[in-house]
């Protein structure tokens, strides 16, 4: 379990949100939702330990996250994040690797069969079997979106972290990715996730934290947290609430004649 | 996997080595070579040549191009820039300047060497310290402050070479940067050893590292790397690698830029069989670049620095527009 109390989080003692109590349990899949510049990779850099919070502690289980060893957290969660800048010369399999490095004292160099297996699970988990030796050069952004989320997986942690996961991925591979990150869930993983799309967040996630106003608004089940007024209060737009047999659905208004659109 | 390409490459570089020491101003047959090799002790103008001219030749250039590609490789990873070399980190703008001055003042030739790399240890220990953020080490201000600086000693070398009356000077200082391995032996070897041995025993430390730096900093703290650490280590074995390398050979460009490229093309991007196999690349061109120096215009020789640039840059920009080209 993971635990957040009176947690505050900024960039170079500028707060961006404070007052965050949390407790997210083993196997849970918690939304991280909230407009851009809220403080939401902020917040899963501090989850994971490599960015210190403000104020408030962060557990993981009974030990506070920040007394952990790099190799320790690195062993517990994972962090998976959008593109940077690399070197064009890295196939598809050496970067899915790189999610084993915690599970080697520095002097192991060679790669175990728990490597190979850990590897080749996190590929096939991401529709990749058979891309290894592809590099990343030639692949679409969506597809290396899955190569991120495999190296996650590769790490084989009982936490991932992913900061928005389905951005530059087609609808189809969006939902089939969440469907992976629910099902990883169900089998006991606790994934934490930011998101954007409000619908995917109230169809895939457990509960949803949204972020607004530098504080926590809200954090529960998707029917309590996705309402018009805390919409409005974290985004600054009117939505309209329909609840339907699979949860919650907002719609936003997007111009003045009153057509209303999908959130995204 | 390419491993199994390390054995072939490490045979290439024997190879090469071995060619370099067929080539020098006296025509030697090869089977006196080899005797010569396999009797060290046996007094004869033969041996003398292979075991105090030619072998030592040889030995400094693997070194030299071993370190430099080592530091390259390293270099390019961590700041996910394949367009850097180990002389990034000042090191040889930072010699450079003060054996110009040194030969303007009428320095003795042999604490020149000693002389450069405390001068390209000093330079990198500056950029490092101007690259410096939190605990760590900004990449773009590590390649600003390197290019800075190295700008800055290179205007210090033009005003060297500009002031000196004696057309002596400016050609040992012209010499000096063009890179040459003439007249070095066993000794010089001996001085720079242990800073080579150190650079490399830092270089397998920070290796396990590299691959995950090479996908960005986040990415590695979050597999468990401290980046930090990692960082200063890249550094420190680098500086000592190219510092160690200047002070053997002056300036040679272009194998710490073009080796790592062509070791990655041949055993891929993992840290554990890039370093070995840019040592062995950089091993072989080294001493098979060295050898064409001292032969093809015997009995004088090229600068290698010179001869380097002349196959370095073609051969770069092949590899760079050919990687370029979509699959």
């Amino acid at each position: 379990m993971i635990a957040l109390e009176a947690v505050a989080i900024g960039i170079a003692q500028r707060t961006l949100v404070q007052g965050i109590d949390a407790r997210i349990a083993d196997g849970e899949f918690l939304a991280v939702l909230g407009p851009n510049g809220v403080g939401k990779t902020t917040l899963l850099r501090a989850l994971c330990g490599i960015r210190p919070t403000l104020a408030g502690r962060i557990t993981l289980g009974d030990a506070p996250l920040r007394s952990l060893s790099p190799t320790q957290r690195a062993r517990a969660i994972a962090f998976v994040t959008s593109d940077e800048a690399m070197l064009e010369t890295l196939r598809v399999r050496d970067v899915v690797a790189i999610g084993r490095y915690p599970h080697h004292p520095w002097w192991e160099w060679s790669e175990t069969t728990a490597d190979d297996a850990a590897i080749e699970d996190a590929l096939r988990a991401v529709h990749l079997e058979g891309e290894e030796q592809r590099l990343l050069t030639t692949l679409s952004s969506g597809e290396r979106q899955r190569v991120w989320i495999a190296m996650g997986l590769a790490q084989d942690t009982p936490v991932l972290l992913l900061d928005e996961p389905t951005s530059h991925l087609d609808v189809r591979v969006a939902h089939e990715i969440l469907a992976l990150l629910r099902r990883l869930a169900t089998e006991g993983r606790t994934v934490i996730c930011v998101l954007h799309d409000l619908n995917d967040a109230a169809g895939y996630a457990d509960r949803l934290m949204l972020l607004g106003c530098e504080r926590m608004l809200a954090y529960g089940a998707p029917d309590r947290v996705l309402t018009p007024e805390l919409i409005e209060a974290a985004y600054g737009i009117a939505v309209t609430r329909i609840d339907t047999p699979d949860g919650p659905r907002v719609f936003s208004a997007v111009n003045s004649a009153g057509d209303e659109r999908p959130s995204r | 996997m390419k491993a199994w390409r390390l054995p072939a490459i490490l045979a290439f570089a024997l190879l090469a080595c071995g060619v370099s020491l067929l080539a020098g101003g006296s025509a030697i047959a090869p089977d006196a070579i080899f005797r010569a090799l396999l009797h060290p002790h046996t007094h004869s103008d033969i041996t003398t040549i292979v075991w105090q001219l030619r072998m030592p030749r040889v030995a400094i250039g693997a070194v030299v191009g071993a370190a430099l590609a080592i530091g390259g490789a390293l270099l390019q990873g961590m700041l996910r820039n394949p367009l850097v070399d180990p002389y990034l980190t000042g090191v040889s703008a930072g010699a450079a300047a003060v054996i110009a001055l040194a030969l303007l003042a009428g320095v003795a030739a042999p604490a020149l060497p000693a002389l450069g790399f405390v001068a390209g240890l000093l330079t990198a220990m500056l950029v490092a310290a101007l690259a410096r953020r939190g605990s760590g080490v900004d990449p773009n201000r590590l390649i600003l402050a390197g290019i800075s600086i190295s700008a800055l000693f290179s205007a210090i070398v033009a005003f060297a070479i500009a002031r000196s009356n004696s057309l002596d000077a400016a050609q040992s200082i012209l010499a000096w940067l063009a890179g040459s391995m003439a007249g070095r032996g066993w000794h010089d070897l001996l001085f720079a050893a242990p800073y080579l041995a150190l650079g490399v025993v830092l270089a397998l430390f920070a290796a396990p590292a590299l691959d995950a730096l090479r996908v960005g900093d986040v990415r590695a703290r979050a597999v468990g790397v401290d980046v930090d650490r990692a960082q200063w280590l890249i550094l420190a074995a680098t500086s000592l690698l190219a510092a160690a390398s200047v002070a053997l050979a002056g300036m040679i460009g272009f194998i710490g830029l073009i080796v790592p490229h062509v070791a990655r093309r041949l055993v891929g991007s993992s840290a554990r069989l890039l370093l070995p196999a840019c040592a062995l690349c950089g091993a072989a061109l080294c001493a098979v670049a060295d050898a064409v120096a001292r032969s093809i215009v015997a009995p004088s020789e090229l600068p290698i620095g010179v001869l380097l640039a002349f196959i370095g840059v073609p051969a770069f920009l092949y590899l760079y527009l050919q990687q370029e080209r979509p699959a």
